[in-house]
């Protein structure tokens, strides 16, 4: 059985307008997505901005309402609050926010975040949870100074060292880390990603990896879906997704993903051009009539891509060609 | 699970008390430090902090001393007596009575309203602004719609009204009066800033921590808008001198056997008064004057404590 079974989530924001505050209209931010988390694996979500990933995030660690579907954990859909209550869903699932100065508050001091999830999930007496602190603090690589100060007097990569150090702190079987990177500059955005890897090696964590960024999830994750627009338009392993793309969006994607070596930089860019040409024709084959993603159907065990089942199906020969 | 923790980090009980000293000595001075240190560095501010708060002291217990009904008998041989003099020196007005004595029960009164008014409509507010724009949605939009409906009954004639038809009332049936008025700037004031902090990541990782939606309200949220909170308590209480005095000037505050600031100062009603018996109002005037300067100076530097960045006071 998986850790997190997440079956056909749909998020819809209703836009209410007038006195009475009707629903008139709606933003479909998550709009039927289905995939499960396994116990010790890094599952990477990526998309580019506004696709609906943080939305996704948020709904698994019981932020968010949703609109319908279901999401098990244990069996129980914790989509419901009184099951995440019974169940205390939020001890064994935690979340690193994206934006870390706005996920620590500003008034209260490192000691008190970091022992907040502490103080309502485990009893522990004042000495325990010092020492816990203390522990986390060592564990994510900062000073036992830390402990008395405010987020604003450390810098970006140590408040997301923090964020961390709260999310470990009940020791959870899964953290939702959404783009937990992608405000820090790349040496420290190689730091940080290390220790996370570390931590999960250590407490065998599982991680829901969100980025907008291939190239920083490949060094993550071992499965990937793909997002777009509310919808999962490409699955599959690392390999999958890497080697043997299908859709033209995931396509695109790869192809933005920076090309350091400088000699290759032209093919790189000319590679760049033809996706976006293709993208630009043939958008049509790859949506349907509304513009929206099609359902996603099976290539092979680990592979499913969001396409009418015959051009999937041409698509997948034409690939296995390239590479034979 | 605490095995977990102790395998993966070099520290044990034994070094607990060393490392929490350690970062005591680093820790970040407490809020009571900082705006002390604020206000040292401020001076005239701190003169200002002197004077209110002598002032109240100094009216709260000189009221003490003074027979009320005593003092506002009225004395045909004292009519408007000079300022000045050993027996009055603030003068007496039209029915003889010590101006200085009056001001000092007068502030007591004013002042005691304002405090009080401050205290119950600020505090209601508040409490509203928040929990309206934590829970937004049908709580928010009822807590509005009582809002607007609040908005919408003209104030001041309401309160003529209240006063009206309230066979006796006293300062502190006044007060409960004005305080049902007085809550609804600082409750939109409050929820605006509320539904933008409440939109932030700690107030979701707070969520997810475990929190209860009343502390999170209260002890997560509150704090980071204290500084909003502390310049509209100092303005309020300023303006909140002005409206029993405003109100008494007009002859629906407190009745005239009970003196205040605001029935002394209408005495200026009277032409005679203003340019012949300058000292029956002008004392009340010039206090009102120098108390709303002194409160705004204070709320400055408590605004300037709360928000780190504009701290003149020692760094921290
Ligand atoms: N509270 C909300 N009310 C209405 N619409 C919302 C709300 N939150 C998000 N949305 C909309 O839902 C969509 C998905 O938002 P989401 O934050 O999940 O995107 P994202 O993939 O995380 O993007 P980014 O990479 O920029 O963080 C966006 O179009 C956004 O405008
Ligand atoms: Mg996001």
């Amino acid at each position: 059985m998986s850790l997190i079974e997440i079956k056909d989530l749909k998020v819809h924001y209703p836009i209410r307008t007038g006195f009475w505050n009707r629903i008139t209209d709606s933003v479909r931010a998550v709009d039927g997505i289905t995939f499960n988390i396994e116990a010790g694996e890094t599952y990477g979500l990526v998309g580019e901005s506004g696709s609906g990933k943080s939305t996704t995030g948020k709904s698994v660690v019981g932020l968010e309402k949703v609109t319908s579907g279901s999401i098990l954990y244990k069996g129980q859909d914790i989509t419901k609050a009184e099951n995440r209550r019974k169940l205390d869903y939020n001890r064994d699932v935690q979340m690193i926010f994206q934006d870390s100065l706005s996920s620590l508050n500003p008034r209260k001091r490192i000691e008190d975040i970091i022992a907040e999830p502490l103080r309502n999930f485990e009893k522990l007496s004042k000495d325990d949870e010092k020492l816990r602190v203390l522990q986390l603090l060592d564990i994510v690589g900062l000073d036992a100074d830390a402990l008395y100060k405010y987020p604003h007097q450390f810098s970006g990569g140590q408040r997301q060292r923090i964020g961390v150090a709260r999310a470990v702190a009940t020791n959870p079987k899964l953290i939702i880390a959404d783009e937990p990177v992608s405000a820090l500059d790349l040496s420290v955005q190689a730091q940080v990603l290390n220790f996370m890897k570390k931590i999960q090696r250590e407490f065998g964590i599982s991680y829901l990896f969100i980025s907008h960024d291939l190239g920083v999830v490949r060094h993550m994750c071992n499965n990937i879906a793909i997002m777009n627009r509310g919808r999962l338009v490409e699955i599959g392993t690392r390999d999958d997704i890497y080697n043997h793309p299908l859709h033209i969006y995931t396509k695109r994607l790869l192809a933005a993903i920076p090309e350091t070596n400088v000699n290759q930089r032209e093919a790189h860019r000319a590679s760049r051009l033809a996706v976006e040409k293709v993208y630009q024709e043939q958008q049509s084959k790859y949506y349907d009539d509304d513009g929206e993603a099609y359902p996603l159907v099976q290539i092979s065990k680990t592979h499913a891509v969001a396409l009418p089942e015959a051009l999937a199906q041409q698509l997948a020969t034409q690939e296995g060609e390239v590479q034979a | 699970m605490a095995e977990n923790f102790e395998q993966h980090s070099d520290i044990s009980a034994a070094d607990l008390a060393r490392l929490s000293q350690e970062a005591q000595a680093e820790a970040t001075p407490s809020t009571a430090k900082i705006i002390w240190s604020e206000f040292k560095a401020d001076r005239p501010a701190m003169a200002a902090l002197f004077i209110i708060v002598g002032f109240i002291v100094f009216v709260m217990v000189g009221a003490l001393f003074i027979n009320t009904p005593k003092m506002m008998e009225t004395n045909i041989m004292a009519y408007f007596n000079q300022p000045f003099t050993p027996e009055f020196w603030l003068g007496a007005d039209s029915g003889g009575r010590s101006v200085a004595k009056q001001l000092i029960v007068g502030s007591r009164n004013s002042i005691g309203i304002a405090i009080g008014l401050t205290i119950i409509s600020s505090t209601f507010g508040i409490c509203w602004g928040l929990i309206s724009g934590y829970f937004n949605g049908y709580i928010d939009w009822g807590m509005q719609r009582v809002y607007d409906f609040m908005m919408m009954l003209p104030m001041t004639m309401m309160i003529i009204v209240l006063v009206t038809i309230i066979p006796h009332y006293n300062s502190v049936t006044l007060t409960f009066i004005f305080s049902i008025f007085y809550w609804e700037g600082t409750s939109r004031l409050i929820r605006s800033r509320t539904l933008a902090e409440a939109e932030k990541d700690y107030v979701a990782a707070s969520r997810t921590s475990g929190t209860s939606h009343w502390k999170i309200i209260f002890r997560e949220i509150m704090p980071n808008i204290s500084s909003l909170i502390i310049v509209d308590c100092t303005l309020s209480f300023a303006e909140n001198i002005g409206v029993e005095t405003g109100l008494s000037y007009l002859g629906f505050g407190l009745p005239s056997q009970t003196p205040s600031l605001g029935t002394m100062i209408s005495n200026a009603n009277d032409p005679n008064n203003i340019t012949q018996y300058w000292w029956t109002w002008l004392p009340a005037a010039l206090e009102i004057i120098i108390l709303c300067l002194a409160i705004s100076y204070v709320g400055q530097v408590l605004r300037r404590a709360a928000d780190a960045s504009q701290r003149q006071g020692a760094a921290d």
